[in-house]
């Protein structure tokens, strides 16, 4: 570990040097006259395509997660992980229900988070508060799953580690880390948006390659499905029960059919309320630019798919195997893997590749999160008259603000299973699901019942989360617990407290004639597809 | 999630068949990935690939498929947003 390769350090260096360089030529990049505007900076002057979005989304969507969460969870558990498959797939026709309802609402509106959204339709600035607060909370632990994927490769490239101090060992972390912070805080969402080409590219390639090329050096594809199969029935003899599975087992405890379900689709409907996803839809130029890549995006699914199987890979190749038992930790699976296959140029490549993959989203991420704070409560509850230069100046350095906290939550929480980190936030980030699901088809849920199911989803998902151990770790060891006898998801099985407390309490408010609030929005601004942004600021209306 | 598809009355009233093949391309789209007890097993083979592994990558450009079809069929609709009764 502590030797490093020259080759592969060199490449991911000038990769990381053209990309920093491009992050800040982004800035010109589609430049509109006056760049001190929301608009611009949080959503790149709300004008991309469909080739341009595609790109944005798949860089949104298909992160760190994709490439080290969800192969170190195959690594370790086997098919449960290929749960992150199944919901890549039922993302979209779900997302397709809702998703374009939202866009044209927001265009007509000009609203730039999905608090702006629940703030006009519900008129309540509690209940917009509650949904800013979530969406930062929920971005996070997701940007902090980033930050650990790039520490694995770190690791596996053997720089910084030799160190016992640990400014110095985590010194790499902290220069890619600032490196994203700045071109944000400069470029705002054209830097991720221009990266994503670049980044798409490199994964891409070394995908394809990986995907052919590995299975030859481990005896083909029906070898590495039978170590897998037979590493997985293999009884563990600290538990006394199989390591994993090569199936979903029957059955109602443990990694399910239930659980898998329920994760995968905890997940889908999960993925359009971060304000992420949100934020990249919204730069949309027209509608149908949304619709669009509902039927493209799955493309970059069946790439998940392959990732996922690199999971395999690393247990059908006894060194990589070996060194990720040594270091007990399941992160490195993919690096390690691809170290031991390819030449050191082409490793250098795949690494710069993985790394980039982690700086889009993040960037993508802390830019939603700084705009929610920025709006719906810097905006609304400390300074109304904040002129577009002053909420831009704003969001710079919220962004920043929240890239610390994510640095925390990568910090503090186990690593065991880094994909935990992105459930966590799944749990949180589902107790929108009424108001803003639920809210852009109907007005019948009362805003305050919605609030008290929020916050009974919210501390019930919380503490269910926290409370999760495993034989290594007390707490935040996991994202599913039991309820009635079976293992589930646990964002699922808050949001649907959430949602029976909304359905009980809103008949309930409305018998004694609880305030409804007002509701700007209007049946048909749900289907509009207007050509041009509004030109007012909402956020004061 | 727990609601029909989003396109106006007046349009699913005006082509009531045209609306439930859309309805039942996405139902069964979401119900056959989500529905584990069908595909969580080894046999049959694709290849090298036990059943689990090909029916999940099968899948999705199966999915692309779906949705293509979907909004080819929601274009027949009438409107030229693709859904509902259009703005003015």
């Amino acid at each position: 570990m502590s030797h490093v390769n020259a080759t592969t350090f060199t490449i991911v260096v000038v990769l990381f040097v053209i990309v920093t360089g491009v992050g800040f030529i982004a800035a010109r990049w589609r430049r509109a006259e006056n760049m001190m505007h929301l608009d611009e900076w949080g959503l790149g002057g709300r004008g991309f395509g469909t080739f341009i979005t595609w790109f944005l989304l798949g860089g949104d969507l298909y992160t760190a997660y994709t490439f080290i969460a969800v192969p170190a969870l195959v690594f370790g558990s086997g098919s449960i992980g290929f749960y992150a498959v199944a919901y890549t797939i039922v993302v979209f026709p779900i997302v397709l229900i809702f998703l374009p309802r939202l866009w044209s609402v927001s265009r007509v509106h000009g609203y730039v988070t999905p608090a702006d959204f629940i703030r006009g339709r519900y008129g309540s600035r509690g209940l917009a508060l509650a949904s800013a607060f979530t969406g930062i909370l929920a971005l996070m632990p997701y940007i902090a799953l980033q930050l650990v994927g790039i520490d694995a490769v770190i690791q596996v490239m053997g720089v910084g580690t030799s160190s016992s101090n640990t400014f110095v060992k985590d010194l790499p972390l902290i220069i890619a880390f600032l490196v994203l912070a700045i071109f944000t805080y400069v470029s705002g969402l054209r830097a991720p948006a221009l990266i994503a080409f670049i980044k798409d590219t490199l994964i891409y390639v070394f995908v394809l390659v990986a995907v052919f090329y590995i299975p030859t050096r481990l005896g083909g594809w029906s070898s590495i499905f039978h170590v897998t199969q037979t590493h997985f029935a293999t009884i563990s003899p600290a538990t006394k029960k199989p390591l994993g599975s090569f199936v979903p087992p029957s059955g109602s405890i443990g990694s399910t059919r239930l659980d898998f379900a329920s994760l995968a689709l905890g997940s889908a409907v999960a993925l359009f309320l971060y304000p992420h996803a949100i934020t990249g839809t919204l730069a949309a130029k027209r509608r149908n630019v949304i619709k669009r890549n509902m039927i493209y995006l799955p493309l970059y699914s069946v790439l998940l798919a392959l990732i996922a199987l690199f999971g395999y890979m690393a247990i059908a190749d006894p060194v990589t195997a070996a060194n990720v038992k040594k270091t007990g930790n399941a992160q490195l699976a993919v690096p390690y893997l691809f170290q031991h296959m390819f030449p050191s140029w082409f490793t250098g490549i795949a690494f710069a590749g993985i790394i980039i993959g982690a700086l889009v989203p993040a960037a993508i991420m802390s830019i939603a999160a700084a705009n929610l704070f920025t709006r719906n409560i810097f905006v609304e509850f400390f300074k109304q008259d904040a002129s577009p230069a002053l909420q831009t100046r704003m969001s710079q350095w919220a962004s920043l603000v929240v890239k610390l906290g994510a640095l925390l939550f990568a910090v503090e929480l186990p690593h065991t299973f880094s994909i935990n980190l992105q459930l966590l936030g799944g749990i949180w980030i589902l107790q929108l699901a009424p108001m803003l699901i639920g809210g852009l088809f109907t007005r019948w849920f009362h805003r305050w019942a919605l609030l008290t199911g929020w916050a009974a989803g919210m501390i019930f998902g919380t503490i269910a989360a926290y409370k999760v151990a495993n034989p290594t770790t007390s707490h935040w060891a996991g994202s599913s617990d039991i309820e009635f006898g079976h293992s589930i998801y646990i964002g699922l099985s808050a949001v649907i407290l959430n949602l029976v407390i909304v359905l009980i309490l809103t008949p309930v408010l409305k018998a004694v004639r609880a305030p409804e609030g007002a509701d700007e929005t209007l049946p048909h601004q749900y289907t509009a597809d207007p050509d041009e942004a509004p030109v007012r600021t909402p956020a004061t209306v | 999630m727990t609601h029909a598809t989003p396109r106006s009355r007046s349009a699913i009233a005006a082509h009531p068949i045209i609306s439930t093949v859309i309805a039942v391309l996405v139902v069964a789209d979401i119900f056959f990935a989500l529905y584990v007890p069908i595909y969580a097993r080894v046999t049959p083979k694709l290849g090298d690939f036990p059943f689990f592994y090909w029916y999940l990558l099968i899948y999705m450009p199966l999915t692309s498929l779906v949705l293509w079809i979907a909004m080819q069929l929601q274009k027949r609709l009438g409107t030229p947003a693709g859904e509902g009764e259009g703005v003015q």
